[in-house]
């Protein structure tokens, strides 16, 4: 399940820069990941450590953007902690789908629209209410937002 | 600083145009668009001029704030009469502090973040995303641009039992009397709103009046409501006393040239803010006048007759028919 705390949290870790000193060769022949990097970045995987970028032409995995590098290490690394507010909206389906498949906890210093899935659930921490429906959750954490951000 | 400027920023593969024209910038939006590109590419500029097969042209120095051996504090001091660059999660932008600090200051500031700033006071206006055009011989060259997120956000007439307007003292007082036909109320400030919607029966639908000069902070709460179905019609003038000088209701020296062109006019170290700039030329123009305008009372002269239906009319011309 995603579960979100929303709020300005010290101890959680930075996704971009976490990513670059972290990640794993391997971590990109996962075709989920490749899937999310097309998806986001408009970006294939290539091989070995090279990406082919629609806008840049090969780059390394330093240079995918920081929302799907956050949700790369967000999925390769459930039980740690990230701050997904490196990640734009565009990236909400991503943790929805990385949701499903493990239980996951992320904070958010945003109203991310998230997205109307079959199954929808999020755990809302602020309030440790789960939902399993679009608008109420984002009900709920709007006011969360509007009390603490 | 004033004024409008001209950036662009370019190599042999990228190229990115756009217009900075007040002292707040924010850039947000979806993740891949170029916002951490565009900051290293200035930042390469700004250490190796031309040297890396960067390109900027800009009337005015684009500074990169980095972490450094001063404090951020004193990197921001030590600059003048440029445009600053931040790029996202240094939490120092949402303090209260860097409000004080950037306060007053010659600077114009682009803020790439998707937190909500609530201790600065930036407009609606310019908080832009960035996206490709793709009109740059595409693909052999992609060209970017800023497109500013709530360009269209007014929306149509709605039909609606109340007006919440952001202020309690002349534009609630305004309103309250000009269109007595509508339950106003006032929100006691831009970041009471939200709360005040949900106060509301949802069925019966409001009007917001907010100074969209201030409002940058706030306004993506308000659009969420109003994507989950709430019947909200959204009016952000740059602020009341923008819409009584817009109405053309008082008689000051290059009004127009001034409400044409206002970032030629308004200097970065002498308001923080739009809205002040336009209620100081409003109190100045009319001082002694028969329209004298003070913020705390409003004046019968905006109140009756052919002055109140302008300014009511420079309302609705913020919405479709």
């Amino acid at each position: 399940m995603l579960k979100i705390f929303y709020g300005t949290v010290e101890e959680n870790l930075y996704g971009p820069a976490w990513f670059n000193n972290n990640y794993e060769q391997e971590w990109f022949e996962d075709t989920f990941v490749q899937d999310m990097v097309r998806d986001v970045d408009k970006t294939s995987y290539k091989e070995g450590e090279v990406f082919e970028s629609s806008v840049l032409g090969a780059i390394p995995p330093e240079k995918l953007s920081g929302g799907v590098k956050t949700l790369i290490s967000i999925y390769k690394n459930p039980t740690l902690v990230f701050d997904a507010t490196s990640c734009g909206d565009n990236c909400a389906i991503w943790l929805q789908k990385i949701g499903q498949k493990e239980d996951i906890t992320v904070t958010l210093r945003y109203a991310m629209r998230f997205e109307e899935i079959n199954d929808f659930e999020i755990c809302l921490l602020n309030t440790n209410s789960i939902y399993k429906d679009k608008k109420e959750f984002t009900l709920a954490a709007l006011n969360v937002i509007d009390e603490v951000l | 600083m004033i004024g409008s400027h001209h950036i662009i920023v370019e190599t042999k593969k990228i190229k990115y145009e756009f217009d900075i024209k007040r002292n707040i910038t924010v850039i947000r939006g979806d993740s891949a668009t170029g916002k951490t590109t565009l900051i290293d590419l200035l930042s390469q500029f700004a250490r190796f001029q031309g040297r890396t097969g960067v390109k900027v042209e800009s009337d005015v120095p684009c500074v990169v704030y980095a972490d450094g051996l001063i404090s951020w504090q004193e990197a921001i001091k030590s600059v003048s009469d440029s445009i600053i660059f931040i790029d996202e999660d240094y939490g120092f932008i949402k303090t209260k502090e860097f409000a004080s600090v950037i306060k007053n200051t010659s600077n114009y500031y682009v803020l790439i973040t998707r937190d909500y700033l609530k201790c600065l006071p930036y407009s609606v206006n310019e908080v832009y995303g960035i996206r490709n055009s793709g009109k740059y011989n595409f693909p052999q060259r992609v060209y970017n641009e800023f497109y500013p997120l709530y360009d269209d956000v007014e929306n149509k007439k709605i039909s609606a039992k109340c007006l919440i307007v952001e202020d309690s003292k002349s534009g609630y007082q305004f309103y309250s009397v000009a269109v007595p036909d509508i339950s106003c109320i006032s929100a006691d400030g831009n970041a009471n709103i939200y709360k005040k919607i949900l106060s509301l029966d949802t069925k019966d639908g409001c009007y917001v009046i907010a100074d969209g000069a201030a409002f940058g902070a706030f306004i993506d709460k308000i659009l969420q409501l109003r994507d989950m179905g709430y019947k909200i019609g959204l009016i952000l003038p740059e602020s009341f006393e923008w819409l009584i000088l817009k109405s053309k209701v008082v008689d000051i020296n290059d009004l127009q040239k001034i409400l044409e062109t206002p970032e030629d006019y308004i200097d970065s170290r002498i308001y923080f803010s739009w809205e002040r700039f336009f209620t100081e030329l409003l109190e100045k123009g009319t001082s002694g006048s028969i329209a004298e305008y003070h913020k705390d009372e409003l004046s019968q002269y905006y109140l009756e007759g052919k002055n109140r239906e302008a300014i009511l009319n420079t309302v609705k011309l913020f919405l479709e028919e």
